[in-house]
């Protein structure tokens, strides 16, 4: 598998009315094609800022980012990107809701679109569903509709920005099953933010520790963990060994200070 | 067996078990019991008013009675005036308050769209809300004129720059990781106009559609006041002029029926958005 996503030296800066904060610095990872990789690290170090980057809504102070070997472009099409909340509208029923990217970008080929968000929503036992408001769903349905949107535009890499934070443990559980089915199903390439280093593990096939503010990456763990979903990946024998590696990288740091 | 069916067809909830359909009649009742008593309230005021009045306890020659106004109208319909005097209030209500709630609307899309032009212009919206707009009254009539056009502007004035102020609230409180995803999916300025802001300002719309209905009757009114030869407002100042506190009463009371009845418009319309 070749790379998919590659970070050489990024830099970021924030820039405030009293100064001017170092976010990112040299940051330099990269992430394999149908890979799925977490990225922890302490609050506030600049999880969210590198989805950001990599989606277009910010721009690099320095550095680059290379997505399938070249430089990532604003509004770059091959990117999804799932926030912390669903963000359904609830103005629009699920429908209008799965098909707003299409409704946005009007491509060519916006029929066989719509046909895959009948697919998915099929599959994924949401079809009974798509005249319904968001109102009326269970959490985890609207975070499957919330990905199912994302699909949609058959994004070549996803970005997930701690899409379960504002679900209970057990919904949480459940939805971290299912979207992991989907996404690897889908054969997709994902990136997780996440401070749940549990979820992470569970989750994905490569972990990426952050430092604090300025981040930058302090160790990259490649997982081999038994289990088909993110559930059966918890009762590996090596799950808790990982978590205690993973939760030292963090806390070291944290007493380091 | 039929019966009960009957009965549950016209219960829009078909009850469960003994409970649930307790439950129901109980909601049921308590509605019918809120009703009753909002009618019962009506009526026992119209009817001590009509007692006290009758009975000279109160002089009907300051404070009318029920049955005054209730013949007041029916001359006024017999002499036809009337519908002139409401249809004249009543086009002046309407205009001004869709050109309050239309402009206002227009205004606060322009200022959320340009942020400087925002910043530039708040501290003018800011005194403007605060002015007494009654102040303007002699200024708005040597500039437009009396009558409609002076009623009509002091109208828009009293709305307009609290549907802006409303409005640019409610479209700067849109939920920016919203936004954020409009513009993960590509969305422009134009695309998350139509497709975010303004429909998650829907509910704060209808609020401002409830507020214009009052302050759009306040406007005409006080527009009708200050210039004007026909109109309920009008119709009051000419009344108490000549001491004929009945006129002044059942212009009042045709006042309050309008105004609930737009009200009621509005909710229709919010229902129909809730559905």
């Amino acid at each position: 598998m070749g790379t998919m996503l590659e970070f050489k030296d990024v830099n970021f800066f924030y820039q405030t009315k009293k100064a001017e904060i170092h976010a990112l610095k040299d940051l330099n990872f990269e992430v394999d094609e149908e890979e799925f990789a977490s990225i922890v690290g302490p609050s506030g170090c600049g999880k969210t800022t590198i989805l950001s980057l990599i989606a277009g809504l910010l721009e690099k102070s320095s550095g680059k980012i290379l997505l399938c070997e070249k430089e990532i472009e604003k509004n770059d099409s091959r990117i999804g990107y799932m926030f912390q909340r669903d963000h359904l509208f609830e103005w629009r029923n699920i429908w209008q809701n799965v098909t707003l990217g299409i409704e946005l970008s009007k491509p060519k080929n916006a029929d066989e679109k719509k046909e895959f968000a009948k697919e998915l929503l099929k599959k994924y036992d949401l079809y009974e569903f798509i005249s319904t408001k968001p109102r009326s769903l269970s959490g985890g349905m609207r975070q499957r509709v919330a990905l199912i949107r994302t699909l949609v535009m058959e994004p070549a890499l996803l970005l997930l920005d701690e899409p379960f934070s504002a679900l209970d443990f057990q919904t949480r559980l459940k939805v971290c099953d299912d979207v992991h089915e989907i996404i690897k199903s889908e054969k997709k390439t994902a990136i997780l933010v996440t401070h749940d280093i549990s979820e992470a593990l569970s989750m994905s096939d490569k972990v990426i520790v952050l430092s604090s503010r300025p981040a930058s990456v302090k160790h990259v763990e490649k997982l081999k963990l038994n289990g088909e979903t993110p559930l059966k990946r918890r009762e590996d024998t090596n799950f808790g060994a990982l978590f205690d590696l993973i939760w030292k990288k963090l806390t070291n740091e944290e007493t380091n200070k | 067996m039929k019966k009960q069916t009957n009965k549950q067809k016209m219960s829009k909830v078909a009850p469960y078990s003994k409970a649930h359909e307790k439950y129901i009649k109980r909601l049921r009742n308590d509605k019918i019991i809120v009703i009753v008593f909002q009618i019962l309230i009506l009526l026992a005021i119209i009817g001590l008013w009509e007692l006290l009045a009758s009975t000279k306890v109160i002089d009907p020659f300051f404070v009318s009675s029920p049955s005054r106004i209730f013949n007041m109208f029916i001359d006024l319909v017999k002499s036809g005036a009337i519908w002139r005097h409401i249809g004249i209030t009543l086009l002046e209500t309407i205009v001004g308050f869709a050109i309050s709630t239309i402009g206002g609307t227009l205004i606060a899309i322009i200022l959320w769209w340009n942020e400087k032009l925002r910043r530039i212009l708040e501290p003018y919206i800011v005194v403007l809300n605060s002015l007494p707009k009654i102040a303007l009254g002699p200024i708005i009539i040597l500039w437009v004129g009396s009558g409609m056009s002076a009623i009509i502007v002091m109208c828009v004035l009293i709305c307009i720059v609290l549907t802006t102020i409303t409005m640019l609230n409610a479209f700067n409180s849109c939920d920016t990781d919203k936004i954020q995803l409009m513009k993960s999916m590509h969305a422009n300025k134009f695309q998350i106009l139509t497709k975010l802001i303004l429909p998650n300002a829907m509910e704060e719309f209808i609020s401002v559609l409830k507020i214009n209905v009052g302050m759009s009757w306040v406007g005409t009114i006080m527009g009708e006041y200050l210039s004007s030869s026909a109109g309920l407002g009008y119709l009051i100042v000419y009344g108490s002029q000549i001491f004929k506190i009945d006129l002044v009463m059942t212009s009042t009371v045709l006042l309050c029926l309008l105004a609930a009845l737009m009200y009621l418009t509005v909710c229709l319309i919010e229902k129909w958005h809730n559905r």
